[in-house]
């Protein structure tokens, strides 16, 4: 464990604040912190909205029920309280397989020209590392994955697809995403996961949680044919 | 479970919507619902429903519907023109329709949304609490999509009503200008000198890049682009955002959760209802308040339309 890193909160609208962190730090502790400090405000009276990002929370209150000079110090206080951990211990382990490249992952190509890498390499520098899932976000269960090797870093792509297919793994910047529904986006798609990774019906509707440790497991076409089917 | 009616020609984008799936944009899950739920809450006053009852939204060009049952309806927000069997009929109230009578509705000249609420409320598909349409995931509404021609629009039972008057001072009045107030955003300090004073002076013109999830707005550009890339952070219904080389996008009810744009402004949410009555080509104004008066103001309209739907809350 080590100190909290340093934040700053600004008003977000008249009835909402963001605290927002010093970054140069642990990106993945950050954002799990981030995340376990926005999942204790959730439930607290008056709090209506409870989101954390990459490097940030916002929360929204109630102003019927609640001040804005309280809410903001509800905010510092979880903030000051919570514990800031290297490695936190993962809420769960989570195993997908994945489809690399071809018609899967159709900017594996262009990001293997980019970066100088073979295919193989980069499925290797993809699937050999354990991720934790960061936040949900941008999209309905859409996760952000870290640590992403630096040999896989790369921008989003210039002009955004109108539909990425439900269990597509992408990377941008220095991040990792699976997209658990089918979605506009803009993230270099590298494959695509075969399991079913949303049930409306459930009370928890996404596979993924902030928090979550996450293996790929590389799979064949046959596989994931089998698998889909 | 009763069909009420049938849909003929199903309009520009006409879509189930009720309050929205509040409190579940940590899954990534937007708040969704009517863009203007005022108008949704005084469409469904007007034939006694709960306030966020499912409704139709109807963009821009309203659909022509066929009744199935006897049934009365309410219409709020933009005017389409709209008629029973060729008759005008009039909105924020009840009118009575009988099997067979056919609704039409044409474009609105002014504002872009228009809702029908009928007695008790429309039936969707559930997800998190909601029956709302969110169209990018697929999810509520009638299979996650916009209403086709021949599909029924139903409600669990006919519902008792204990319709209610619509005072014309609580009604929406749409022009094609529209003048926000907003607080700066979170990421003011971020931005050169001087470029947030001039985002509130700046006259804008909606985009035809204008849909549930926002509107881009033309008119405005950063003097100087901003120095490195932000980390994704979360956005509302209501934030401005203002990419470092391109147009301000205003967000309404299907924002996505978090963004990666600075945010220069917040819509305070008093008038983020009249927000989603933006039509591509209006003119767009942001007029900078204080978190402090922004809440003074929407205690005061909260107290003017409480007076007409009590619980109505912005929040």
């Amino acid at each position: 464990m080590s100190a909290a890193p340093a934040f700053h909160i600004r008003a977000f609208g008249e009835n909402g604040w963001l605290a927002q962190f010093e970054s140069g730090g642990d990106a993945v502790a950050l954002a799990l912190y981030a995340n376990a400090v926005a999942d204790g405000l959730r439930t607290e009276n008056g709090v209506i909205d409870s989101v954390a990002g990459i490097d940030s929370i916002a929360i929204r209150f109630n102003p019927c029920t609640m001040d804005a000079e309280s809410s903001r110090d509800l905010l510092a206080r979880a903030i000051r309280k919570a514990r800031f951990k290297k490695t936190p211990a993962p809420v769960k382990k989570i195993e997908i397989p994945v489809c690399y490249g071809g018609a899967h992952g159709p900017d594996s190509d262009a990001l293997c020209e980019k970066n100088e890498l073979t295919f193989k390499e980069l499925t290797e520098a993809h699937a050999s590392t354990t991720y934790r899932v960061l936040m949900l976000g941008f999209a309905p269960g859409f996760a952000y994955m870290g640590p992403l090797s630096e040999k896989l870093n790369a921008p989003r792509l210039a002009t955004p697809r109108a539909r990425v297919a439900a269990g597509s793994v992408g990377v941008a910047g220095a991040f990792t995403g699976v997209y658990s529904l089918a979605s506009p986006g803009g993230w270099n798609i590298i494959g695509r996961t075969p399991a079913r990774l949303f049930d409306p019906n459930a009370d928890a509707p996404f596979v993924f949680e902030p928090g979550a440790e996450v293996r790929f497991l590389p799979i064949s076409e046959d596989e994931f044919k089998a698998r889909a089917s | 479970m009763t069909v009420l009616a049938r849909i003929e020609k199903p309009g520009l984008q006409t879509t189930v919507q009720d309050g929205g799936r509040p409190g579940r944009r940590h899954l990534g899950v937007p708040l969704s619902g009517a863009t203007d739920a005022l108008s949704l809450a005084l469409a469904n006053a007007a034939l006694g429903n709960p306030l966020g009852a499912a409704a139709l939204e109807c963009a821009l060009t309203g659909p022509t519907i066929a009744f199935e049952a006897d049934c009365a309806f309410a219409l709020s927000g933009a005017d389409m023109n709209a008629e029973l069997n060729g008759e005008r009929v009039g909105l924020y109230q009840r009118v009575n329709a009988r099997a067979g009578d056919a609704l039409t509705m044409t474009s609105a000249r002014a504002g872009a949304r228009a809702y029908i609420a009928f007695p008790g409320g429309v039936m969707g598909d559930d997800f998190l609490g909601g029956v709302s349409t969110y169209l990018p995931g697929g999810l509520g509404g009638v299979e996650g999509r916009a209403l086709r021609a021949g599909d029924f629009v139903k409600c669990a039972e006919l519902a008792a009503m204990t319709e209610r008057d619509i005072p014309a001072s609580v009604r929406p009045m749409l022009a094609h200008d529209f003048v926000l107030r907003a607080t700066r955003g979170p990421d003011a300090p971020l931005f050169a000198d001087g470029d947030v004073d001039r985002f509130f002076a700046a006259g804008l013109t909606a985009d035809k890049r204008a849909d549930r999830m926002g509107v881009r707005l033309n008119g405005f550009t950063l003097t100087a682009s901003m120095t490195g890339t932000m980390n994704s952070s979360p956005v509302f219904p209501g934030t401005v955002q203002c990419p470092p080389d391109g147009a301000p996008f205003l967000l309404l009810a299907d924002a996505q959760t978090t963004g990666g744009y600075p945010r220069i402004a917040q819509v305070i949410a008093a008038d983020i209802s009249v927000a989603a009555q933006i039509r591509p080509g209006d003119r767009v104004w942001f007029r900078n308040v204080s978190p402090e008066d922004a809440l003074d103001i929407s205690r005061c309209k909260q107290e003017l339309i409480g007076t007409v739907l009590p619980g109505f809350c912005f929040y």
